[in-house]
């Protein structure tokens, strides 16, 4: 009995690696800076929030709905910034066993398996929790007013507990595993932020929502989807009782989602989620803990096996040599970086799975659906007749004065001989056709969505080849500082012109591939409408893609790409470690971009104090307001492209000014390019002299 | 012969540490100099200033002429520099980790494949052109660091520890090529922990310790200098300790003491001659059976010079 409760306690309590790191907490200048700036962040929007309110405190009821707004900006203040320290905290167990010597130690100490895998976890989450227990006094402040429920505060904090839970799981089941390198710390980064976007965004896809008739024979459609209780945000969100993010009642649930787990699933989901985020760390915790040390023993890692049994490695060590290029250090960023069969595995998978996207969009735009009743050249104008598919009526006569529309144009007597969807039609009182309404057949997926999802699609893959842009300029320098190449490099003839040029054009060379994925998607909707408009000869015609896109989009794209690796390697040359480089390159073009996009986006839609033109032109020097106007601009580049019913518009001015405007922002950028490069070759010895000690 | 490497003064300051202190140095063209002190004496930091890889606080250093941070980019193709580390890149193997340098010594086309191939002959890593530089041994990569400087035909080679951690075969194999790279012309600069290996290879030495030069010049000097008085190895066959009493009455020795069995005889300055001590041991009834001049080698001779002090 001792022996266990010895066990239990020597597990967690008494667990050496744990009371190490939480004997040290607090004492590290960098954890008390970010404690406080946590902290400082949630009294701010205490502070602001109750500065900037509008109520009337001596009302209680307001006081309430003050109190409401202050704990739902507070949990996602919360759950925001422990999503991000997260996997910046528990991201180092991936590297542990490489980077530190002391785990082999470990293991070599009668430390059980469970104690080391429980202690290298906690002590990773220890800070996160940490700052979580301290932000309590301030989310008191609620209860001071009323109207939250302390359940909802727990939940809250459960939420976020049991993501940073979560996180460090994923990074412990990772290293012990052995599929984690230096590398593997920014995949994992890039995984998490695409999980919790990506939910946050299949939530608002009605395919993800649950559709049924309720007992009262009513047909409901959940205002939560399958993503809720798997999103921290979205579960977050529930206990907000935010009215248009209900879950279902048990009882209105269909039968087969009435028995347990489905019914915790969709009518409790914030209780589903931190209780199976909890299950799921132990879920993986537990084969590290059972293989630990057979693990440690084997010489071979599970991602090197994965990685040969699907012929990407052979594990033999060897290969035939590859050309290298005149400027080498060009070649090493294009060819050695892409070359790794990770890099490989992730650059093909890039690739396969944005064209699929695109293609499967294309299809199901370019397949027309059978509509009710429909006319195909069934116009006989010299019996003046026309024979109306699905009515089940012959041959109806039209009148002389018919007036006929297609979509909110007016239309002609002979574009009856056409093809077209028949929305509507009334007869006079010879029983002839009066008026007829026709439209286009309507598609699987119509035009409209189409370009909302294909902009979508360019905007999640553009943002991910940012993303691994900054990464790999970011490593560019440190990376060499850190294994001792850069030594090697400065000895030689290779001038630090050379240097910085070599690696630019080596990135750039990098992604190249991966951009090719966006403009490929978008040359094959532009491909597609080509046809169309051949055939229809229409002016006004209606792209998916501009055409221009073909030139202005890999253009723009290309060159912020080079933007991103200068502004990385500038970080990379002057943060000492890769992961600080990486961090701040990241951060920096993250905001950068969220920064650009927000006023390109706001000065899109201004309407009334500056022309739609200006806001074309100006919107067109921040690239993802530029795809934008380049693919869906009807639905998001305000009044210049806007189809006002029964006019005969044409968007081809703003067409022209986004144009020449684009290039004007690629001359720009290209410029802030140049000065940014000769800033780096006239600071370059400067900077590494000043590192080397 | 002309001095290929020159320091004047050389001095080099890391904030309050000085590390390099007012260094003069000259090596010949041809010669192996090798760089022997404690750890943190000065050393890497002296071969990374000569490697234009740092700037010196003060002084002057030159190599071929040219001086370090004035002419850097001269010095540059005229040198080979091999770190105490093996400076590897990712997912490279062996044949285009030489081409990668080859290539930025401005060696291209079919000279380029030539050159790697000649080295990689020299070097005796032809057989391992396609391996990954990764999963080299230690040894090989010691091999594979030395075949990177020679792509270009350097003058000079700055070697820093090229032995440091190798097993004994690699050490043998690597000091038989750096025989041959001496033969064949080059300036060599090695610095290396392993006494009896530079005292069989280089011709000349320097001794640094806290950043100063302590000796510079050929290694028999330095065996000579740190050679107080002449020691004599004696072994009577018994009564060692009067043997050692009666030997301490000659005014020509300074001091008897028992070592190991035997007796360590130390003459008088300026005593050459011991051929008393034979004729005075047998006249005095005692059996000698050996009798022999200590030897002082480079490890002597650098335990007596140097302190063991690190900065």
């Amino acid at each position: 009995m001792l022996g266990i409760a010895d066990y239990l306690w020597r597990l967690i309590p008494g667990n050496p690696i744990l009371l190490r790191v939480v004997e040290n907490a607090g004492k590290k200048r960098r954890d008390m800076v970010i404690r406080c700036a946590y902290l400082g962040l949630l009294v701010t929007v205490v502070l602001f929030t109750l500065w900037t309110s509008g109520e009337n405190f001596g009302d209680l009821a307001a006081l309430a709905r003050e109190s409401t707004d202050l704990f739902q900006k507070m949990s996602r203040l919360q759950l925001g910034l422990v999503a991000l320290l997260s996997p910046i905290f528990t991201a180092g167990a991936i590297t542990q066993e490489r980077d530190s010597q002391t785990y082999d130690i470990l293991l070599a100490t009668p430390l059980t398996n469970g104690q080391i895998v429980l202690g290298s976890l906690l002590s990773r989450v220890f800070f996160v929790v940490a700052l979580l227990v301290s932000g309590i006094p301030i989310f008191a402040v609620t209860q001071i007013f009323g109207g939250v429920a302390i359940s909802s505060i727990v939940y809250s904090f459960l939420i976020a507990a049991s993501t940073a839970m979560v996180t460090g799981a994923m990074a412990m089941a990772i290293a012990t595993f052995k599929i984690g390198t230096r590398r593997t710390i920014f995949s994992f980064y890039l995984f998490i932020i695409v999980y919790l976007v990506g939910g946050f965004l299949l939530d608002r896809v009605d395919f993800f929502h649950l559709k049924y008739i309720d007992a009262s024979g009513v047909p409901v459609h959940t205002s939560t989807s399958w993503m809720t209780a798997l999103n921290p945000f979205l579960a977050l969100r529930v206990i907000f009782k935010d009215q248009g993010y209900m879950p279902p009642n048990l009882a209105d649930l269909p039968e087969g989602y009435q028995s347990w787990p489905m019914n915790w699933f969709w009518t409790s989901p914030a209780t589903f989620y931190f209780g199976f985020m909890f299950f799921l760390s132990f879920a993986m915790m537990a084969p590290s803990i059972l293989l630990l040390r057979r693990l440690a023993q084997t010489t071979t890692s599970l991602r090197s096996w994965v990685l040969q049994k699907v012929g990407l490695s052979k594990g033999d060590r060897t290969r035939k040599p590859r050309a290298v290029w005149h400027n080498p250090i060009a070649w090493r960023e294009a060819k050695t970086k892409a070359s790794a069969a990770r890099a490989t595995f992730l650059r093909y998978g890039f690739i396969v799975l944005g064209m699929t996207g695109a293609v499967v969009l294309l299809v199901m735009h370019s397949n027309e659906q059978t509509p009710k009743q429909f006319i195909n050249h069934s116009y006989d104008p010299s019996k003046n007749t026309l024979y109306i598919e699905g009515t089940g009526l012959p041959e109806i006569p039209v009148a002389p004065s018919v007036e006929v529309k297609i979509g909110d144009d007016p239309g002609t007597i002979d574009d009856l001989n056409g093809r077209y969807q028949v929305k509507n039609y009334t007869l006079d009182a010879n029983q002839a056709i009066a008026t007829i309404d026709l439209d286009e057949f309507p598609r699987r997926l119509p035009s409209a969505d189409a370009r909302s999802w294909l902009l979508g699609l360019t905007i999640v893959e553009f943002s991910v080849i940012l993303l691994i842009m900054a990464n790999a300029a970011a490593s560019a320098v440190t990376r060499e500082k850190e294994d001792g190449t850069l030594d090697l490099l400065l000895s030689t003839p290779i001038t630090s012109r050379y240097y910085i040029w070599g690696k630019l054009r080596g990135l750039v060379a990098f992604v190249l591939p991966l951009v090719a994925v966006p403009v490929a998607s978008v040359f094959i909707f532009i491909v597609h409408d080509v046809f169309r408009w051949l055939a229809a000869r229409d002016a006004s015609f209606d792209w998916i893609v501009f055409p221009e896109a073909l030139i202005t989009m890999p253009a723009m794209l290309i060159i912020v790409c080079a933007f991103a690796a200068i502004l990385g390697m500038q970080m990379s040359l002057r943060c000492r470690t890769t992961v600080r480089a990486v961090m701040s390159s990241v951060g920096i073009i993250v905001g950068a971009c969220a920064a650009m996009g927000w006023c390109g986006f706001a000065v899109l839609n201004t309407s009334g104090s500056i022309s739609s033109e200006l806001g074309v032109a100006i919107g067109s020097f921040s690239p993802f307001t530029l795809l934008t106007i380049l693919i869906d601009p009807y639905e998001y580049a305000g009044s210049a492209f806007q189809h006002s019913a029964g006019t005969n518009y044409d968007p081809s001015g703003a067409r022209i000014v986004a144009f020449v405007v684009c290039l004007v922002a690629l001359a720009v950028y290209a410029l802030g390019i140049w000065s940014m490069y000769k800033a780096m070759v006239k600071n370059f010895d400067m900077t590494i002299r000043k590192q080397s000690r | 012969m002309a001095a290929v490497i020159k320091t004047v003064n050389l001095t080099k300051r890391y904030g309050t540490l000085v590390a390099l202190s007012n260094l003069n140095l000259e090596i010949n063209e041809g010669d192996c100099f090798g760089f022997i002190g404690p750890n943190g004496a000065g050393k890497t930091t002296t071969i990374k200033i000569l490697a234009t890889l740092l700037q010196p606080t003060w002084g002057e250093a030159r190599v071929c002429d040219y001086v370090v941070g004035y002419q850097s980019r001269s010095i540059r193709p005229l040198i080979g520099y091999v770190p105490d580390y093996f400076g590897a890149y990712e997912d490279m193997v062996v044949q285009e980790y030489l081409e990668f340098f080859a290539a930025a010594y401005n060696i291209n086309g079919s000279q380029r494949n030539k050159i790697v191939s000649d080295v990689l002959e020299l070097t005796d890593l032809g057989y391992k052109r396609d391996a990954l530089v990764d999963g080299l041994s230690r040894g090989m990569k010691q091999r594979l660091s030395i075949a990177r400087v020679l792509v270009h035909d350097p003058k000079v080679l700055l070697l820093d520890e090229p032995a440091g951690n190798l097993d004994p075969r690699a050490r043998i194999e690597m000091r038989e090529l750096l025989k041959e790279l001496r033969r064949m012309g080059k300036t060599i600069v090695i610095s290396s922990h392993i006494l009896p290996e530079l005292a069989d290879l280089c011709n000349t030495v320097g001794i640094i310790e806290q950043g100063e030069l302590l000796y510079s010049g050929p290694v028999a000097d330095i065996v000579k200098r740190a050679r107080a008085g002449t020691v004599i190895v004696v072994g009577v066959v018994r009564a060692p300790e009067q043997a050692a009493a009666l030997l301490a009455q000659h005014p020509d020795v300074d001091a008897v003491a028992p070592n190991n069995g035997f007796l360590q005889v130390s003459l008088k300055n300026g005593v050459q001659d011991f051929s008393f001590i034979a004729s005075q041991l047998i006249a005095g009834g005692f059996q000698v059976n050996l009798i022999r001049e200590e030897e002082v080698n480079l490890e002597t001779a650098f335990m007596r010079l140097t302190k063991g002090m690190v900065q």
